[in-house]
């Protein structure tokens, strides 16, 4: 017989980086992240393209003559991008493990579930993060075009994307547990995107028209976000609804939204640390 | 010394009920054991809760001492398992996907390598540079295979390794289980009994969640009585002349134009009217049972248990 090879005591924050890397990988080179951020670049470029229709003498009064407002309305779409990243990668992460081979493979190994799901959080995390990545630059580059690049306002994007790398974690978190509950893969992905855009965007047309603002939402929250760069901002407006009557709309300031996400990212993330961890695999 | 410990393990499902009820069993140091029965028995469950992927209704699993509800990095930590269908990420090479369980198993960059090109050449494993995703059944078969394979654990579970695999790659796969088993503990569940009788030394067989027989396998051929006699004639005898024995022969077998095999229901006062027919047709060189392979013994004593399974054995 051969000689055993010879190993080291199992170290977590090792596997943790055994898991990440293998699972970035798949990731980058899955049809779904190509996808996405195809569909991403192409609708951003063609708001830009309709917007150099429009002239840029027309672009620039529409922005308020502001940089900082162009990207607030443009940044708008981050809530989208980053729910569908959720749903993409992290809507399905730990549902793979029950329902397809992946977990006879990556379960049986001696490996805790925590580090796994650890592995698989940041995983996804930074798969969406690296479009988003491409989505701000295209934002800043179009912005450049009207208003030039040296009126970038480089802190309040800063702010901005910090931001949204914490509504990022929420996301991932509340679709890890929607992926720790359900079954099927694409089941999965589906509920996260219902749950995340849908449900929530209900949820607060409802709560607002009895004239209450949906803090609790965590698209609420999000849609916050470009706030941080917006310079004709108001919390709440008054729209009339005809017969004299007015419903009132809530917009998050910056910081609400901010403790909102990050409840959202410790109570989800250790729900489905929880639940993953009780899953077992009956298939 | 590596060990597996099931110490009155039970476990019920909501919808399917009790699927495993207070199963004991107890190996210690190298060996083999095939873990037989027929679909449904709990085998794969077993296996499951071994390694952690169900949660014990009752009872203990212990692997090398060490309980993996209580820590499974620890408890798994020398076992390799290859339960149900295991699946790479599609996206993967074979290559990257051995290496991602080399890391998890904290193995040296050195040690991988040298684990995969090992594993690579026993098993004659596909192309490294090849895309998961791109295999067939069998050349996913062995990479997850030698995925519970690398770092060469002490401890080996494995649920029918060679189910996908053509006939020689089953050959394979045997003769590597019955090298290993020399310094490792292998616990095979395998529908192939042929397989179990080569590589095993020990067999435990479960019936509809209990453990219906643990014993050596050749104590297990032994103790089926046998339903088949060899009898060998001094001169050439037709294969017509068996007609006379009438329903007490179910079958004849020629082997050559001296050698039949005969099939009867095992009493033994059909043998003796077996044996008085023998003599009448022409002189007899030997009479005597026929060897049972492990299959016929193990089908014979699942026959023989419609009731609630008792447990027989010495092992």
């Amino acid at each position: 017989m051969t000689e055993r090879p010879t190993r080291s005591r199992p170290n977590e924050l090792r596997q943790w980086y055994a898991v990440v890397t293998s699972q970035v990988s798949h990731y980058l080179r899955s049809y779904r992240f190509l996808g996405l951020l195809g569909f991403i670049v192409l609708i951003s470029a063609v708001t830009i393209l309709l917007e150099l229709q429009s002239g840029v003498t027309l672009v620039r009064a529409v922005q308020l003559y502001s940089y900082s407002e162009y990207l607030s309305n443009f940044y708008q779409w981050g809530n989208l991008w980053i729910f569908m990243g959720a749903a993409f990668f992290a809507g399905d992460a730990l549902s793979v493990d029950f329902s397809t081979g992946t977990g006879y493979y990556m379960l049986v190994l001696p490996i805790h579930r925590r580090t796994l799901l650890a592995g698989r959080y940041v995983s996804a995390t930074l798969a969406i993060l690296a479009i988003l990545v491409i989505f701000f630059v295209i934002g800043i580059l179009g912005g450049a075009y009207f208003f030039g690049i040296g009126d970038v306002p480089w802190l309040k994007v800063g702010i901005t994307f910090g931001l949204y790398v914490v509504l990022t974690l929420a996301a991932v978190s509340v679709a890890f547990c929607i992926s720790a509950v359900v079954r099927s893969p694409s089941a999965g992905v589906l509920t996260t995107i219902l749950t995340l855009y849908v449900g929530f965007m209900t949820l607060e047309t409802t709560v607002e028209l009895t004239g209450q603002e949906p803090w609790f939402s965590l698209n609420y929250a999000g849609n916050g976000i470009p706030n941080v760069l917006d310079i004709d901002f108001s919390h709440v407006a008054e729209l009339p609804v005809g017969t004299g009557q007015y419903t009132t709309l809530w917009t998050a300031y910056p910081s609400e939204g901010a403790v909102i996400i990050s409840a959202y990212v410790v109570v989800f993330f250790l729900l489905s640390l929880f639940l993953y961890n009780r899953k077992e695999s009956t298939g | 010394m590596p060990s597996i410990d099931v110490r009155h393990l039970s476990k019920s499902f909501r919808k399917a009920g009790p699927v495993l009820d207070d199963v004991t069993f107890r190996y210690e140091g190298p060996g083999a054991i095939g873990y037989l029965g027929p679909n449904g028995a709990g085998k794969t469950t077993t296996l499951k809760l071994l390694v952690g992927l169900l949660r014990p209704t009752g009872g203990r699993a212990l692997l090398n001492g060490l309980e993996v509800t209580e820590n499974r990095q620890a408890a798994l930590w020398d076992v390799g398992a290859l339960i149900e269908t295991p699946e790479p990420y599609p996206t993967q090479s074979v290559a990257e996907a051995l290496r991602t369980v080399g890391q998890i198993r904290s193995l040296s960059r050195e040690g991988i390598d040298f684990e995969i090109a090992r594993l690579h050449e026993e098993l004659k494993l596909p192309p490294l540079e090849r895309r998961c995703g791109a295999l067939s059944k069998g050349q996913r078969q062995r990479v997850a295979l030698a995925a519970a394979l690398i770092g060469d654990p002490s401890v080996l579970l494995l649920d029918e390794p060679s189910s996908a695999l053509d006939p020689a790659e089953r050959v394979l796969v045997r003769n590597l289980l019955g090298r290993l088993k020399k310094d490792h503990l292998i616990l095979l569940v395998s529908h192939q009994v042929a397989d179990i009788a080569e590589v095993c030394d020990d067999v435990l067989i479960l019936d509809r969640g209990h453990v219906v027989l643990k014993d050596h396998v050749e104590n297990v051929i032994a103790r089926a009585p046998s339903r088949q006699l060899d009898v060998e004639f001094l001169r050439a005898v037709p294969l017509a002349a068996f007609s006379a024995f009438g329903a007490d022969v179910g079958a004849v077998e020629r082997l050559s134009d001296l050698h039949y095999r005969l099939r009867f229901d095992g009493s033994e006062e059909a043998r003796g009217r077996i044996l008085a027919g023998c003599l009448r047709l022409g002189p007899i060189a030997q009479f005597s049972n026929a060897t049972l392979a492990l299959e016929d013994a193990y089908l014979q004593l699942l026959n023989a248990t419609p009731g609630p399974p008792a447990v027989v054995g010495s092992g």
